[in-house]
């Protein structure tokens, strides 16, 4: 009996962030003003945050929420200040017909397809994921991924490195 | 239909959508709106697929950090170079970056 209520507790949870999600997506890609889109871009991420809470996966949740609301949100913010795209600027003009078909077409397509994937291969799941230690995490991390996780430690370098790099070369030029 | 196959769609909406964004919007930043959330939805769907099935659950997790890191690398990048763009041609707008000299 209170298994029942729990289970009905979490498809509750799945479905509310779910919404979240679908508002936040719509938000992000039709809002006219680009400040807005992003609170759309946050509202998504921090709604699949709550699908990794609910998939028994705390430390990659407050990761997505650390890394992307926190570092990428603001670093978006940034750019959308920075270039000085304002807000109701440069995305209120009118956007003609054609543009939303070949856009709607684009986006549609693959939906199909990968939506009747999803649909008919899918092997049966787990209704109940168990959690992983994060110390397990951190030693698969470090022995049988050392290489993926090295890599990226490199890409995160390098990418910061050209970074820094390019906005000098903006202040010489000037 | 199982509860994977749940999350597999919503990852899906995410991919759909930001493919919409990046071929809707008209600013350079509005695409990269768009791309932050297919790889979301990447990230979303690695994970669904680790841990709901048998598969190794570390495996998933890991899959999920990486595409982060990645995200992460790659906003800053487009950051820099969103700055250069917007000084060498005053805006960011995807229409008119029509030459590659500055």
């Amino acid at each position: 009996m209170e298994n029942l209520e729990y289970e009905r507790l979490a498809w509750a949870v799945l479905f509310g962030h779910i919404a979240i999600i679908v508002v936040g997506g719509f938000m992000t890609v039709l809002s006219q003003s680009l400040v807005r889109a992003l609170v759309g871009l946050i509202m998504t991420l921090l709604g699949v945050a709550g699908l990794f809470f609910l998939m028994a996966a705390p430390f990659i949740a407050l990761m997505q929420i650390l890394i992307y609301v926190g570092a990428v949100s603001v670093l978006i913010f940034f750019a959308i200040m920075l270039t000085s795209a304002w807000p109701g600027g440069d995305e209120s003009g009118k956007i003609s017909f054609r543009r939303i078909i070949f856009a709607g077409l684009a986006a549609v397509s693959p939906a199909i397809f990968l939506g009747m994937a999803a649909i008919h291969t899918a092997p049966p799941s787990f209704l109940v994921p168990h959690e992983t230690e994060v110390s397990t995490l951190g030693r698969f991390f470090l022995e049988d991924f050392i290489l993926p996780f090295e890599l990226i430690s490199l890409l995160l370098t390098v990418a910061m490195a050209g970074a820094v790099v390019l906005a000098f070369e903006m202040r010489r030029k000037k | 239909m199982s509860v994977m196959t749940i999350y597999h769609l919503v990852a899906i909406f995410l991919l759909c959508i930001g493919i919409f964004g990046i071929a809707y919007r008209r600013t350079l930043i509005g695409t990269v709106l768009g791309i932050e959330l297919i790889l979301n939805g990447a990230g979303l769907s690695i994970m669904a697929s680790a841990q709901l099935t048998p598969a190794p659950d570390e495996l998933g997790q890991v899959g999920t950090l990486l595409v982060m890191g990645i995200a992460a690398a790659e906003a800053t990048l487009l950051l820099a170079i969103f700055l250069v763009v917007s000084r060498r041609f005053k805006n960011v707008d995807a229409g008119k970056l029509i030459t590659m000299r500055g």
